[in-house]
């Protein structure tokens, strides 16, 4: 059953890729839209196969494969990884859709974006440590072709500098996994006997931290974002669309799984440091973006913000702050694609990115007026404005983290203040004020530029307006994590002022 | 009676009953040369010296701006009627709600350039309002026979509000080419506030609220009267010019006018021909006529409306388009009303879409009586469909940029000299108020530099 979201695009990138030549582009786009629709669709029957109240693996599959190196075939899905599927799956289809129809080397292209598909739900779905790593390499030469190929300027140096940070997170991690297998003298990499395991804290803390590096290059968080700027800036908008809302979103299942869920004595103990870093995180972020001319740039930048309301929430350790960070996930790969797809429209209609050149998109007989109101609802979500998914993520984060850390959490709230500031300066410039009759003969938006949007807007109101849909898959899940926590002593005042109904209080 | 500089007869005996159009002769080889201007727009004023227009000589050019003056010429058939409707009829109504309501009278009032009983026929159509316009009046752009106050709520309409920009216009910028133009003079003399209070009595007889109001405050009531003379002023300018847009369109479809000179000089001759035409402005007031500005006062058509209509529409109107937003504070408007460009031929023609500003309403207007060749033309640029307002706008500013052409040249005729005239003094003079006139489209926002292009659309 989960196997089929592994294989399906995996044996359909195949078939792509060695299509004979008389498939028209179109043809080749069309197959791929079909078979990523195919996928979605299989995603969501299986939401709706997913018992919500179980915390535990479903749908598990076990094939033994290598058994001296305790590497096995082993799949299970949880709250955490069925949210992200649905989205790997979802943004998989949009991105394919929103692809150019007249791409260079269709086969390729498709074939890659398949694999990363492929790759990426084999990471959310894998519960073998050493298969975890497998398909977490495997989307990295993909997504360095995708770059390197159909990327724009100074794709060259992104797509190597994407490589070198990306190949030294998957080297920190396999550390990481391998010194806790070793240390532990676990059985083999299976994920349910590596989870028992006790190891000396201090053990615990240093291998934290390893991986708190290799998947924080991933996400990533600062001071190891300096590849995302240049790579997302660099890469075309389908790509970018993955990167921001399916790559990231490997490093904070990471961390969640491996981090929190392995070593939750060390995490509780680290959680005051992940704290402050996340509210760095945040602030860097939001000044970043207020500081860039270019809007894809600042939407990358808002991006490494973002995800540190994501750590944020993981450091804070209540329920709601984990169902909070885990529809921050969400909320953020649906917001993310479409401010990028939108990004990109505009780029390839008008030609430019720049601050300074664009103005008064909104005009509704030159401009590009159905964009334009896209981007101020996307820019509306990511700044957390109510009625929209971003809110509900960011509110539930805030307030889960706030009796936890609320120096940290303030700072965060000034940090979604600050992202209203660079999303204001981006709307001001780029829809409002007074399009240039001298330059504006823009073509126009086709429907088929419209229709990836289209649904990730109604999926951004339709969150934001039932947020059940957004948290309920996730809930059971995270209060599971929360109750493995131990209760240790210097967290324990930090227990009594968190909800009543904390499973973690004394009954 | 005034004293206007004399109208010189049509260079060319061309006007008639039945207007043919003919070239002004350009440079021959035998005329002696001028050494190249070295003007900034060098190029156009040789263009001007040779009998030709601002507008470059193509036919794109050609039917852009013939397919524009039959769009405009249809309202502004409506215009013109609803103009002397409303300087004759409605008069001083403090609540005019009725004013756009023309009667079916003035709908078939004829016209004096057209139909059998003309004055002076240059159009070969019907005197009464345009087939086109009556069936727009009729259904509307709804294609549905609704009570015409519900097409009037929708804005389905003829928009009056651009006309009755214009004619604001011309009132704001009042006594422009005094002392030649005795029309406003005139409406600040004691006969003509004389006049005005005989009609403003009569209107309100038996209104003793407004005739109190009228004792308080009397220059009120003579403004609005001032401004109805405009409303006639104005109407009467443009029953000239819709036969003469129908006639060149027609004109266009036979083929009769073949090139943008062909076009100018028919405007050139059309306006020697009516030069003459009486301006006044007469009140119908229970069925009695007061005549406010008579006939006798001798106003011409040429001095006292069309000249002060060129200025005041193409070049100054104000600041007010709604397409920007000017500080005045900051000085982004000129303290004095002769510096104000903001007209036809400067003018940003982007509409920003929203209701009522005037020129968007003028675009809207035309929109509905495109002949088929330009809708098709339309289609094949920018947005097509989607941004026909703006194409068509921008269509209207190079239409207007030739009938500016033909009025510099027309006065180049009247105050100057023939273009092939064999003395070299004269042509210089000829040159020196063709490199003035250009002077004004120096002005960074003058529209002059992108019509020579057809990539400005």
């Amino acid at each position: 059953m989960l196997s089929s979201l592994i294989w399906l695009p995996i044996v359909g990138a195949a078939i792509i890729g060695f299509l004979p030549s008389r498939f028209s582009t179109s043809q080749i786009r069309t197959g791929a839209v079909w078979l990523s629709g195919a996928v979605l669709l299989w995603t969501i029957w299986l939401l709706t196969q997913f018992d919500i109240h179980n915390p535990g693996l479903q749908f598990r599959e076990y094939l033994p494969w290598i058994e001296t190196l305790g590497l096995n075939y082993e799949l299970g899905v949880d709250g955490l990884s069925i949210v992200l599927l649905a989205l790997n799956s979802l943004l998989t289809w949009i991105a394919i859709f929103s692809s150019s129809v007249q791409i260079d080397r269709p086969r390729l292209f498709y074939s890659l974006i398949l694999l990363i598909n492929g790759g990426v739900a084999g990471a959310f779905l894998a519960q073998n440590l050493l298969l975890f790593f497998l398909f977490y390499e495997l989307e990295l030469v993909p997504f360095y072709l995708l770059i390197s190929i159909w990327g724009g300027e100074k794709k060259g140096y992104a797509a190597i500098k994407f490589l070198i940070y990306t190949a030294i997170s998957g080297a920190l991690i396999l550390m990481g996994f391998l010194g806790l297998v070793w240390l532990s003298g676990a059985s083999d990499f299976t994920y349910q006997s590596v989870l028992g395991q006790t190891l000396p804290l201090s053990l615990q803390v240093i291998l934290l931290g390893v991986l708190l590096v290799g998947f924080g290059i991933k996400i990533p968080l600062v001071p190891f974002h300096t590849w995302l700027p240049d790579t997302y800036v660099a890469s075309s908008t389908p790509v970018v669309m993955l990167l921001g809302g399916v790559l990231a979103k490997l490093g904070t299942y990471g961390i969640f799984r491996f981090g929190l869920g392995l070593f939750p004595e060390a995490w509780a103990k680290l959680s005051p440091f992940l704290a402050i870093w996340a509210a760095v995180s945040i602030l860097y972020g939001a000044m970043a973006a207020i500081a860039q001319k270019d809007i894809k740039r600042m939407v990358a930048y808002s991006s490494i913000g973002h995800m540190g309301y994501i750590l944020l929430g993981a450091a804070a350790l209540t329920p709601l702050a984990l169902v909070g960070a885990v529809s921050q996930m969400i909320a953020h790969g649906l917001i993310l694609a479409i401010l990028f797809h939108l990004v990109g429209v505009i780029e390839t209609k008008v030609g430019s990115r720049e601050l300074d050149v664009l103005n008064g998109l909104l005009n509704p007989i030159r401009g590009l007026p159905f964009v334009s109101s896209l981007l101020i609802l996307g820019a509306m979500a990511s700044a957390g404005i109510p009625g929209l998914a971003g809110f509900i993520a960011e509110f539930l984060i805030f307030q889960g983290s706030y009796a936890v850390f609320p120096i940290q959490t303030l700072v965060a709230v000034i940090g979604t203040g600050l992202t209203a500031v660079y999303f204001v300066i981006l709307l001001n410039r780029t829809c409002f004020g007074r399009l240039d009759n001298a330059t504006a003969y823009y073509p126009k938006v086709l429907w088929l530029e419209k229709a990836p949007a289209i649904v990730l807007a109604i999926l951004i109101l339709f969150l934001g307006i039932q947020p059940t849909w957004l948290v309920r898959w996730t809930e059971a899940t995270t209060t599971a994590f929360v109750a493995a926590i131990p209760v240790t002593e210097p967290s324990a005042p930090i227990v009594q002022a968190m909800p009543i109904d904390s499973p973690r209080l004394p009954q | 009676m005034t004293s206007h500089p004399p109208i010189p007869p049509s260079p060319h005996p061309l006007i008639s009953l039945n207007m043919t159009t003919t070239t002004l002769s350009p440079q021959t080889a035998s005329v002696p040369k001028l050494p190249p201007s070295t003007h900034e727009f060098a190029e156009i004023i040789h263009r001007l010296e040779a009998g030709s227009a601002m507008l470059p000589d193509t036919p794109e050019n050609l039917m852009q701006i013939i397919g524009l003056y039959k769009a405009y010429a249809v309202p502004m058939d409506f215009y013109w009627r609803d103009l002397l409707y409303i300087a004759e009829q409605v008069f001083l109504e403090p609540l005019p709600f009725f004013k756009y309501f023309i009667s079916k009278e003035y709908l078939e009032r004829h016209n004096h350039y057209a139909g059998d009983d003309a004055d002076l026929r240059i159009w070969r159509g019907q005197a009464t309002a345009h087939p086109e316009l009556m069936a727009f009046i009729e259904k509307g752009e709804l294609q549905s026979k609704l009570p015409r106050i519900f097409h009037h709520w929708w804005h389905d309409r003829i928009n009056m509000e651009f006309a009755e920009e214009c004619m604001r216009a011309m009132l704001w910028h009042r006594k422009m080419y005094v002392p030649v133009n005795q029309f406003d003079p005139y409406l600040d003399s004691d006969e003509y506030k004389q006049n005005a209070d005989r009609a403003i009595r009569a209107y309100f007889e038996g209104n003793p609220f407004m005739l109190g109001l009228y004792k308080l405050f009397p220059d009120m009531f003579l403004e609005q009267c001032r401004q109805a003379s405009y409303y006639a002023n104005l109407g009467l300018f443009w029953e000239v010019m819709a036969p003469v847009f129908f006639e060149m369109s027609d004109l266009y479809d036979e083929g009769k006018i073949a090139s943008v000179p062909d076009a100018m000089n028919f405007l050139v001759n059309g306006i020697f021909a009516i030069a003459g035409r009486p301006i006044y402005h007469h009140v119908y007031i229970k069925g009695k006529c007061y005549e406010i500005i008579p006939k006798s006062k001798g106003f011409t058509w040429l001095y006292e409306a069309a000249l002060p209509y060129v200025e005041a529409v193409f070049y100054r109107t104000s600041p007010f388009r709604g397409t920007k937003s000017y500080n005045a504070q900051a000085g982004e408007v000129p303290a004095d009303q002769k510096d104000f460009h903001y007209g036809v031929l400067y003018a940003d023609k982007f509409p920003v879409g929203t209701a009522g500003i005037p020129p968007t309403l003028l675009a809207q207007d035309m929109l509905h009586f495109l002949p088929q060749y330009l809708l098709d033309y339309y289609q094949l640029h920018c947005r097509g469909e989607n941004d026909m307002l703006i194409q068509l706008a921008v269509s209207f500013q190079r239409s207007m940029y030739c009938v500016t052409s033909a009025v510099i040249q027309a006065l180049r005729e009247a105050l100057l000299y023939p273009l092939d005239d064999p003395n070299p003094k004269h042509l210089l003079a000829n040159r020196k108020f063709f490199e003035a006139q250009l002077d004004r489209f120096k002005r960074p926002e003058a529209r002059l530099r992108n019509i020579q292009s057809q990539n400005y659309r």
